[in-house]
């Protein structure tokens, strides 16, 4: 028996939901809408007391790491392998995903949540919000919740924020120009990870990626997005959030 | 050929020479020291990866020409490409957990590094003529590595901080001590990569920080940290210090959250 407990196709839900699909392995999904809190719902916090998502169970086993539940999903499985066969590729794929989450993700997530989350939950009776905060498990959780919530991110992190994605899209650029995917020679879950960090980057920073300026990322997140996984992965959004991929539709 | 260029066996540094010893290789070791910024020279092995560097500083790998960094990830290659013992041993759930252990443990090497830069690295870098060192810094790339050690120069961690620090540090360390309640290794049965990352990152830590690793709250752990210091593979390691005293050499470390 496997399940995935998930939010929408994106970030963090998304890889699991991604590397699941590549490898054709069914699962009960469990949808969990971050902006109502459901990933701090006294049932979830049965499944993961921390209260992050995604969270995989497979049989007596629990996993909430997203990207070492990955390479647990590419181990466990039967399917195509989604990790290179030589050591260095694995390697290389490894240093990037960290790359994705520890430098990456942050500060483009910093700016996702001060213009959407934020605004998406701010409408809300401010009492409520402060309840929400207090049953969330983690303080590092509860510290991100409250900047979003209450709009306290400092204009000095946002613009720090903003310099590292323009730096960081410019690191990626030039791997893909020295490089056809993350790791290497094959597709693995480096370029899911990526994926799931950078498919709305032509949206939320099209000046800084486009044709133009990065042909390289374009071309890589394109080919990811033309995988029938990919297709079916982002078929399951359930917010105008999943809508954000069709602008790597070909024209 | 395997060439390892490393500083004193401790935090990232002592990761890759425990595994080598581990795994009886045969290889070169390139000791350097980063605190006179020998790193930055002319010529040294270097790639993308290595450049931008998200653990500060570290130990840089080459084997046949190919440039390896993060200590973490150098352990896994390590295990992957030598021959001799399984540093990663156990099905595909066992893995997970060394791998989960290897998240979790980047924000011990954050705190870790943070109380032995100012304790130990700020002093060095004061006895260092200001217009020298304001230079060396200048040259440092990417921006972050250069504010690394620019925060440990400016003395920018203060006593409220440091208590900040070793506060955050308890988070993990009860992990660490109720994961040694239930089995003998961090992941699991076996001693793993995850065991290699924990004690390279703890070991000065009794000495930095009393208040967190301690006989009273936390006896597992320094019981592990004893297991493991009797490893042939570690005490091997360990005395290839130039110092003698491996347990206080810091340089800047993986950056905490930016989301406070």
């Amino acid at each position: 028996m496997l399940t995935l407990y998930h939010w929408e196709p994106n970030a963090n839900s998304g890889k699991p939901m991604l590397a699941l699909a590549e490898k054709g392995v069914p699962y009960e999904s469990h949808y969990l809408d971050l902006l109502s809190f459901d990933q701090h719902s006294p049932q979830y916090l049965q499944v993961n007391p921390e209260g992050t998502i995604p969270a995989l169970v497979h049989g007596e086993r629990v996993l909430t790491e997203s990207t070492p539940m990955m390479e647990y999903i590419d181990s466990e499985f039967d399917g195509p392998a989604l990790r290179p066969g030589s050591a260095l590729e694995r390697w290389r794929m490894r240093w990037w995903m960290r790359y994705f989450d520890a430098y990456f993700a942050p500060s483009l997530s910093m700016i996702g949540w001060s213009v959407f989350v934020g605004p998406a939950v701010r409408q809300r009776d401010p009492q409520e919000l402060r309840a929400a905060i207090e049953r969330i498990p983690l303080e590092s959780r509860r510290i991100a919740w409250r900047k979003a919530m209450f709009n306290e991110f400092t204009p000095a992190e946002l613009e720090e924020s903003r310099r590292r994605v323009v730096f960081a899209i410019d690191v990626l650029e030039k791997h893909l120009t020295a490089y056809r995917w993350i790791a290497g020679d094959s597709y693995s879950l480096g370029d899911i990870n990526g994926f799931n960090l950078g498919y709305a980057l032509p949206l939320s920073q099209p000046e800084r990626c486009n044709d133009t300026r990065t042909p390289r990322i374009m071309e890589w997140l394109r080919k990811i997005y033309e995988r029938p996984a990919a297709r079916a992965t982002w078929a399951k959004a359930r917010t105008q959030m999943g809508e954000r991929v069709k602008l790597l539709e070909r024209r | 050929m395997l060439e390892l260029y490393h500083w004193e066996p401790n935090t990232y540094f002592l990761k890759p020479l425990i595994a080598l010893h581990e795994k009886r290789a045969a290889f070169t070791g390139r000791w350097f020291d980063p605190t006179a910024f020998e790193q930055f020279a002319p010529g040294w092995p270097g790639n993308t990866e290595s450049a931008l560097q998200l653990e500060r500083e570290g130990p840089i790998l080459v084997h046949d020409g190919a440039i390896i960094s993060n200590s973490f990830f150098m352990l896994e290659y390590l295990n992957d490409a030598l021959p001799g013992i399984n540093l990663c041993p156990g099905g595909a759930f066992e893995q997970y957990r060394q791998r989960a252990w290897g998240q979790v443990l980047t924000a011990v090497g954050t705190g870790v590094t943070e109380l032995g830069c100012a304790k130990y690295l700020a002093p060095v870098l004061r006895g260092i003529e200001p217009a020298t060192l304001t230079a060396r810094l200048q040259s440092i790339q990417p921006l972050e590595r250069r504010q690394a050690w620019a925060a440990v120069a400016g003395g920018t961690l203060d006593e409220a901080a440091l208590a900040g620090v070793r506060a955050r540090l308890k988070g993990p360390i009860k992990r660490i001590e109720s994961a040694l309640a239930a089995t003998p290794w961090l992941a699991g049965a076996e001693y793993s990569i995850a065991d290699i990352d924990a004690f390279s990152l703890l070991n000065g830590l009794p000495a930095l920080a009393p208040d967190v690793l301690n006989r009273d709250e936390t006896p597992r752990t320094l019981e592990f940290l004893e297991r493991v210091r009797e490893r042939p593979a570690v005490k091997a390691a360990l005395a290839l210090s130039r110092t003698g005293r491996p347990e206080e050499a810091f340089v800047p470390g993986a950056e905490g959250s930016r989301w406070g």
